[in-house]
């Protein structure tokens, strides 16, 4: 074959398979609109209306998970079951007063704050600035005199910070996936340093299947803190777990009984304490066998794509569950 | 014989360069972050170790190349690898100092116009992560990356074409960096962890730098007897 015979069949191999990415591209674009749609320095960030469910909705780079979700007709309402979970540690114990965010998403939980805790001191860490710039032209995040938002690592902002927090919400995501460093037990010990006595964290845990690493970081979090539980939500796959300092395990009826303290006088749009009421786990005596995660030793990539060998059976804590 | 020696020290010393590249990306994370400024800094690192190391490399393979003389800077490159978790801590807290640093409120605040909003800016990375790198990969780059230039002219002692010597040890250390580079990445970071990785990089570099010096005894003794 001559030389520009090759040359010929690379350039209409090249062309086919272009058509072919192009054409895939197009097929998984959403039906919604798109109303913001630019590469940032960390992601390519998205915001897409779906007018027929009146809401928009933000996601990042290729992943199909949803950031956010925010009811256009009500900016302020925790529209995603994972956030209205992650606002039960807010419940767990006393009344917070200085709380910190990890990953500012779509701000629904920094706005639901602001509505309806507006006392409540709020730090957010967020390590794209587009995001934040995002979440104000986009999704109605705007200043509030308790409100403020450090732009940097989560765990750089952790090491350094000396304040301490009620309660630490930790919900960042690079796109689908929690930065490694964010997953291991050097990081959830800086986490629990950085906490007030009696103080409570709540992480987000979300994968596309059941695997080893979610395994292996509730491990991590039953080897850092006193008292572990679930709030696994719903359909969306996400687990919230949560930590307290506190070696007093909460009960359910005594965590949906401050839920429902927590909420009287309030509409927060959805029902907390139901949902701590039906999906309750007590994680801290619960056998696990995977290894925690550390910083020299965290194979996340690994374990995602391995299911556990078997589910662990049930067991309560002694005493019957709490 | 010397052929095949030469060639697996390119090989392998390719392998260890990036498998000591990936150990740093993960090294450096959890106190840095996954940032692009942290990728680009430390591959810089390697480069610029690399080039240098040519540099050099080249020049001391002018003056009587020998066998055990190449086995020597494996021998440098992996003690200097095994080193590494020994004193990555503290350079990596030197670099950027943990507690007791700046507080937000002391940090560029920029509040935007937009319902006054706080939002504050993050402190510059690009030079504690540079400095960070340069500290911890500069050395052992600079060693590994005397090896090609020093094999090549191992090589080309015994050959006549020279284009093909330089291309043979160039392509064979390449196919090395990438193999190093995937069974880091696809292997070896979940089955022994960090530290271990630099230790057994640094292992396998001594190891081989030691044999290399005992074949080239062994060579010598040989054309000393016939």
């Amino acid at each position: 074959m001559s030389r520009w015979r090759v040359g010929a069949w690379v350039s209409v191999a090249a062309v086919v398979v272009a058509a072919a990415v192009w054409g895939r591209a197009q097929s998984g674009a959403d039906e919604g609109v798109v109303r913001y749609d630019r590469e940032s320095r960390y992601y390519r960030i998205r915001v897409v209306d779906y007018p027929d469910r009146g809401r928009r909705c933000l996601f990042f780079s290729r992943s199909r998970g949803i950031q956010s979700s925010m009811v256009l007709a009500d900016p302020s309402r925790l529209d995603l079951r994972y956030s209205q979970a992650m606002v039960a540690a807010l419940a767990m114990g006393e009344a917070p007063k200085d709380v910190l965010l990890v990953g500012l998403g779509g701000a629904s939980i920094p706005k639901f704050l602001q509505k309806e805790f507006p006392d409540l001191r709020l730090d957010i860490v967020e390590l794209d600035p587009a995001v934040v710039q995002v979440c104000q032209d986009y999704f109605e995040f705007h200043g509030s005199p308790n409100v403020r938002v450090i732009v940097m690592d989560g765990r750089m902002y952790l090491k350094r910070v000396e304040k301490t927090y009620d309660v630490i919400l930790l919900d960042a995501y690079a796109a689908d996936h929690v930065p490694f460093h964010l997953t291991t037990l050097e990081f959830v010990n800086l986490v629990k340093s950085r906490l007030k006595p009696g103080g409570i964290v709540a992480s987000n845990l979300w994968e596309r299947s059941f695997n080893r690493f979610y395994l292996a970081e509730l491990k991590t979090y039953q080897a850092a803190f006193p008292q572990v539980y679930l709030l696994p939500a719903g359909q969306s796959g996400n687990i919230i777990v949560f930590g307290t300092l506190s070696q007093t395990p909460v009960t359910r009826k005594d965590w949906v009984l401050r839920a429902e303290e927590m909420v009287r006088g309030k509409d927060f749009g959805f029902d907390v304490a139901g949902l701590i009421g039906k999906e309750y786990e007590y994680l801290t005596t619960r056998e696990i066998s995977e290894a925690a995660l550390t910083d020299d030793m965290a194979p996340v990539n690994t374990l995602r794509r391995e299911h556990p060998k078997y589910f662990e059976a049930e067991t309560g804590p002694p005493g019957g569950a709490p | 014989m010397m052929r095949v020696a030469v060639l697996t020290a390119a090989l392998v010393s390719g392998a260890a360069l990036m498998s000591l590249e990936m150990a740093g990306f993960r090294l450096v994370q959890p106190e840095f972050g996954s940032d692009i400024i942290v990728w680009g800094s430390l591959i810089s690192v390697f480069l610029g170790g690399l080039a240098v190391g040519a540099l050099v490399g080249g020049r001391l393979a002018d003056r009587r190349p020998a066998l055990w003389k190449l086995g020597a800077i494996f021998v440098a490159g992996g003690a200097v690898a095994l080193a590494i978790p020994l004193y990555a801590d503290a350079v990596l807290d030197w670099m950027f100092p943990g507690e007791g640093a700046p507080l937000p409120s002391d940090w560029d605040q920029a509040a935007t116009d937009d319902g006054g909003l706080v939002v504050y800016l993050p402190p510059d990375l690009r030079w504690p992560t540079l400095g960070a790198g340069l500290l911890l990969f500069l050395v052992p780059s600079v060693l590994l990356g005397m090896v090609t230039p020093y094999a090549a002219k191992l090589l080309i002692h015994t050959m006549p074409h020279l284009g093909r010597g330089v291309g043979n040890v160039s392509g064979v250390s390449t196919v090395g960096a990438i193999l190093g580079t995937l069974g880091t990445a696809f292997y070896l970071v979940a089955w022994m962890g960090t530290r271990w990785l630099l230790v057994s990089n640094g292992l396998v570099l001594v190891g081989l730098g030691v044999l290399l010096g005992v074949l080239d005894v062994a060579v010598r003794s040989r054309g000393a007897r016939e």
